[in-house]
């Protein structure tokens, strides 16, 4: 059986459940590198070249980890879903780039897939995965088969990652708590805030410096942008002035700007991955929507792969102290007995 | 309303030529960005937002508070921040105080940006806008040739400064040129004016060294630490095959006949970085190779920090350049960068070209 690797990295949070079905339906092996270690992080800042962003230097790593290990590396040329809205483009040139400076790596399967730019369709997808499918198998029913199951699949996780609206609205009016392992909170409700970040930082243990689990060991509910229903999210970037055409973009500026304009959480984290060219731009746009949309709490943090860890707890719980003090009734004062 | 535009080299001639065409006298024309420019700019911007940005920010405050209330800029929905700028500058000046209005044109959308030039024309009609933007076009061929004389002749004159003083003239000629007759025969005015003003000393051989890169970090002398100058007192002849013109000279992009440099480095490019990845990533990888074809003996590939296709075409031509034999040397760019050290790279790549030379001969 011919084995074919996934680096998990990037665009691999987002489409996992669609390129995993396909392979494994074509009958390969589909090998995926492991949840990003400490090897496999030191491998990526020594090989990686270095103005790179963090999680495309991690992205380095992932794909050495399967070098010797597969046939195939699947790393498409992602261009856009969207007839304006394109991703970032690393992705484009990813695979030419590893191919370029590695060239001992495996053969590495790139389609190309651009709505934007190249006008591509249903109809093109259809084909690229036909003409992967052939790679491995010679049987036309046997890939139509896995690109249909593919597809059901991907839309059925999409399904379970987004909250629905209804859902949502529980939630921020605390009718119920979206961790249901919450432990060492005091309160009785715990704090709700929103985590604004790639899936590919918020996914990735090292890279998001396991911000999820020092949150939830703080005794704070979060949301994640990866969460939101889509509804909400283009409704927040119709208000925009002029459209934000970085896909992934969108998400995590919409959840910032949908609780801004709502205030029904506690507080926002925004994380920004140092270098990220859509980052800076959303950042920016994140601080100023922040300050017209005051009081709301709103914590911008920025890492690269040198953020140390004390550094950031100290950061969180200053900030999570801030917010708790501020919900604590004040104590009336008791007059002080003059004799 | 006085009207302003961002500085961007010899090309802010282009956009003087075209305000004027337009019927505007209200131009506020931008200073030249100084080291103050990119201080304005980098306090107010993001922390890493490509350098380009900041600059540009810096010159549209020097702008406003020259009194400008239109700025002319332009936008995208393409693959790089660049189509992006405006509506985090305008966030940014209107945070500032400023009052203004911004004018943009979607150079991907040529129906919407002639448009928008015939909006803040002094009353043309589209006829008019288009024999406007066309003046634009041809003029900016004569720009692009003083480009290239000066950055010849400069570095083999015999008495200093003579040549920057002739380029001066020819840009101001170019600017004032009325009526087409007039411009066609810029072509040989120019030459000659080279020609016959700038003594040059005779059999000499003197390096060619071509710079190649994002579109304005290679044009705008602040971000490139005038480069050209810097090579050209080293008695090295430079010039860069990327230009503007591959965004704004209709004219030769619809000629058949003429294939402009830009097409044939993005085909030269297919078996390295095979589809566009926005901003000049095709047109540098495959100016390496156009390069060594057209008989340079070096290349610097110069890019603003956290540029990302850039980024990723430096990460491809080292291997090129081993493969075909091109000496290549990658600079990284933004405002803080020290004049010294850039200096002294730039010295010892060029030394390095003379001693390969004196080895094949």
């Amino acid at each position: 059986m011919k084995k074919v690797g996934l680096p998990r990295a990037l665009l691999y949070y987002k489409f996992s459940e669609l390129w995993i079905t396909f392979f494994k339906v074509l009958g390969t092996e589909v090998i995926i590198s492991p949840l990003t270690n400490k090897s496999i992080k030191e491998n990526s800042i020594r090989i990686a070249p270095n103005e790179d962003c963090f999680s495309t230097k991690l992205y380095y790593g992932h794909v050495m980890f399967l070098k010797d290990k597969v046939d195939y590396l699947f790393i498409p040329r992602f261009g856009s879903k969207h007839k304006t809205n394109s991703g970032c483009p690393k992705f484009i040139g990813l695979s030419d780039v590893l191919k370029s400076m590695f060239p001992d790596l495996p053969e590495i399967i790139n389609p190309y897939y651009s709505t934007a730019k190249a006008g591509h369709g249903k109809f093109h997808l259809f084909k690229l995965a036909f003409k992967i499918g052939l790679i491995f198998t010679k049987n036309p029913f046997r890939i139509l088969h896995a690109i249909s199951t593919a597809i059901i699949s991907y839309k059925e996780h999409q399904k379970q990652i987004h909250l629905s609206e209804e859902t949502l609205s529980n939630w921020e009016n605390s009718n119920l708590i979206l961790n249901p392992k919450l432990t060492n909170h005091k309160e009785e409700q715990p704090l709700k805030i929103a985590l604004a970040a790639h899936s590919y930082i918020l996914n990735d243990q090292i890279a998001s410096l396991e911000i999820v689990k020092k949150l939830e060991l703080l005794g704070i509910d979060i949301i994640t942008s990866e969460q939101m229903p889509i509804s909400i999210i283009e409704e927040q970037m119709n208000n925009l002035e002029f459209n934000l055409f970085f896909d992934f973009e969108r998400e995590i500026l919409g959840t910032i700007m949908y609780f801004l304009e709502q205030k029904t959480i506690d507080g926002i984290i925004h994380i920004i991955i140092f270098s990220c060219g859509p980052d800076s731009i959303a950042g920016e746009m994140a601080a100023y929507f922040s300050m017209e949309n005051y009081p709301m709490h709103f914590l911008q943090l920025t890492f690269d792969e040198l953020t140390g860890d004390a550094g950031l707890m100290t950061r969180l719980e200053a900030f999570v102290d801030m917010i708790r003090m501020e919900k604590r009734p004040i104590k009336a004062k008791m007059p002080v007995n003059i004799i | 309303m006085p009207i302003t535009y961002p500085y961007f080299g010899s090309v802010t001639n282009v956009f003087e030529i075209i305000m004027n065409e337009l019927g505007r006298e209200d131009i506020i024309k931008p200073k030249k960005p100084s080291k103050k420019t990119a201080l304005y700019g980098s306090r107010y911007s993001p922390e890493f937002v490509c350098t380009p940005f900041k600059i540009t920010l810096g010159t549209f405050i020097e702008s406003l508070e020259n009194g400008a209330t239109e700025l002319a800029f332009g936008g995208s929905q393409g693959t790089c921040r660049l189509g992006y700028y405006w509506p985090i500058q305008k966030i940014i000046l209107k945070k500032l105080g400023y009052d203004f209005k911004f004018i943009i044109f979607d150079w991907d959308d040529p129906i919407q940006s002639l448009k928008c030039f015939k909006n803040i024309s002094n009353g043309c009609n589209l006829l008019q806008t288009i024999r406007a933007l066309r003046i634009g076009w041809i003029k900016h061929r004569y720009i692009d040739l003083v480009d290239k004389l000066l950055r010849y002749y400069r570095a083999i004159e015999l008495n200093k400064g003579i040549t920057e003083a002739v380029a001066e003239n020819a840009y101001q000629m170019i600017v004032e040129t009325k009526g087409m007759k007039n411009i066609r025969k810029l072509d040989k005015q120019i030459s000659h004016l080279f020609q016959n003003e700038v003594d040059i000393q005779k059999d000499l051989n003197p390096l060619k060294v071509a710079i190649v890169g994002e579109i304005y970090v290679v044009h705008e002398p602040i971000l490139n630490l005038n480069i050209y100058k810097i090579l050209n007192n080293l008695g090295v002849v430079c010039n860069t095959p990327n230009t503007v013109r591959k965004q704004s000279d209709i004219g030769q992009k619809l000629n058949p006949f003429i294939k402009m440099h830009y097409k044939l480095a993005r085909e030269t490019a297919k078996p390295y970085l095979p589809y566009n990845c926005g901003g000049c990533a095709q047109d540098s990888i495959g100016s390496t190779i156009l390069c060594k074809k057209e008989g340079w003996d070096g290349m610097i590939h110069l890019y603003p920090f956290t540029c990302l296709p850039e980024i990723i075409a430096r990460n491809i031509i080292p291997q090129i350049s081993r493969k075909i034999d091109m000496p290549v040397l990658s600079l990284v760019v933004d405002e803080l960068t020290g004049e010294v050290g850039y200096q002294t790279r730039i010295e010892a790549f060029t030394d390095l070209l003379e001693r390969r030379r004196n080895k094949e001969k």
